[in-house]
């Protein structure tokens, strides 16, 4: 499953529009998408992503800063051409992620990840994902997901 | 029928020994000093986009001006990029950074009330000694502030702002003549009920009566060590913040 498109609508529940290589499979992350698109509360307020949308994007991960009030997730992506493009992936602070249950250990260089995110409006090769857009995560290849939830939240 | 027996002797047992253990874990949970707020604690989600409220009074000329020279990324003016001064870490002021999302450390000492914030990690400081807040005090981005409990609410009243932070994420502003008075009642064991008036005639035309919000305890959080620090504020805003706010067609 390849990334192929990065631009998105803004249109009543469907926001989210990109070609995928498999069909069942991909149907039904499709399906889940739109679910997820449809009932995802934009929290985040960053105006500068589109907060309606929950798009995945698979890559290898080049570099994971933790640093305050921003980590940010680095990884390359191959695009519809084959041309390998490397994302910037804001994320929440490392407070936050601590109490989600991440470390700064959590992810690390050649680490093939899909990360379920929030695209740049403007199409470039950056995202968001955290805590004020639910549905936001990253997927490793074994299954296992780093998510956003507060685990000492009473 | 010895089924039926079994099952009756544990409703009674049940019914009967159940309200003798129900009182004394409703009284471990109330246990409670009002009047020490010790702990970890953060905002509850509410409404107000990380700020006083959606809503908030007219604006006098000089507010309004104030007002549209801010380029929030929240709200109604909300736009990619923006001017919001925490971009480059300017310090949160008071009262914004009560509303972040991030927790904070209420801590007793004597003579006064700290309260250590995540954000910016910063320490606030609330003199609780009678002593008057300052006739002519130096503008800064946290005021001045004095406590008193009135019965079991602390009042906190601060002066002395700079005119450089804004109310919240949605980029209101306010001027060197802001009276901030807060109010905390923790009204259980996990809960401290919060409200807030801001008095600035220089830029709102009435009292603005923020909306009441809850502070939730966060037993076991620690603070972590979580500056702002302009450096990698500056490479972040490079790598990400920039490239995402751009105009489409303009390199």
């Amino acid at each position: 499953m390849n990334y192929e498109d990065t631009k998105t609508q803004r249109q009543s529940g469907s926001a989210v529009r990109i070609r995928f290589k498999s069909g069942p499979l991909c149907l039904c992350i499709f399906l889940s998408l739109w679910f997820l698109t449809a009932s995802a509360s934009a929290h985040h307020g960053n105006s500068a992503y589109d907060e309606q949308a929950r798009v995945p994007v698979k890559g290898t991960v080049t570099e994971f800063v933790w640093t305050n009030p921003h980590a940010q997730i680095y990884m390359d992506v191959k695009d519809k051409n084959g041309k390998v493009v490397n994302w910037g992936i804001e994320t929440n602070s490392p407070g936050i992620l601590t109490r989600a249950g991440w470390t700064r250990r959590s992810l690390k260089a050649g680490d093939e990840v899909t990360i379920i995110l929030c695209p740049a409006k403007n199409g470039a090769p950056v995202a968001y994902i955290g805590s004020g857009d639910p549905g936001t995560k990253v997927i490793f290849s074994d299954g296992r997901e780093l998510d956003f939830k507060d685990r000492t939240a009473q | 029928m010895q089924y039926f027996l079994a099952h009756s002797i544990a409703l009674v047992a049940t019914l009967t020994f159940a309200p003798l253990e129900m009182p004394q874990a409703a009284q471990t949970q109330s246990t409670f000093n009002a009047h020490d707020l010790s702990g970890a604690w953060q905002f509850a989600p509410g409404g107000g986009g990380q700020g006083p409220g959606d809503n908030f009074p007219s604006l006098t000329p000089w507010g309004r001006a104030k007002y549209d020279a801010n380029k929030p990324g929240y709200g109604p003016k909300a736009a990619p990029g923006g001017n919001d001064p925490i971009l480059k870490c300017d310090p949160m002021g008071i009262p914004r950074i009560l509303f972040v999302i991030w927790p904070f450390e209420i801590i007793h000492i004597p003579g006064r009330i700290l309260m250590f914030f995540e954000g910016q990690h910063t320490i606030r400081e609330i003199w609780m000694d009678g002593r008057k807040l300052p006739d002519d005090p130096d503008p800064r981005w946290y005021g001045y502030s004095v406590g008193k409990w009135d019965g079991d609410t602390l009042v906190v009243e601060t002066i002395g702002f700079n005119e450089k932070t804004w109310l919240g994420a949605q980029g209101q502003p306010h001027s060197d003549q802001m009276r901030t008075i807060e109010r905390y009642r923790r009204v259980d064991h996990d809960t401290i009920e919060f409200n807030l008036t801001i008095d600035d005639p220089k830029t709102y035309t009435k009292t603005w009566y923020a909306e009441p919000r809850t502070i939730k305890l966060k037993p076991g959080v620690e603070i972590p060590e979580s500056f702002c620090v302009a450096s990698e504020e500056e490479e972040f805003a490079k790598r990400i913040r920039e490239p995402a706010a751009r105009q489409i067609g303009k390199e």
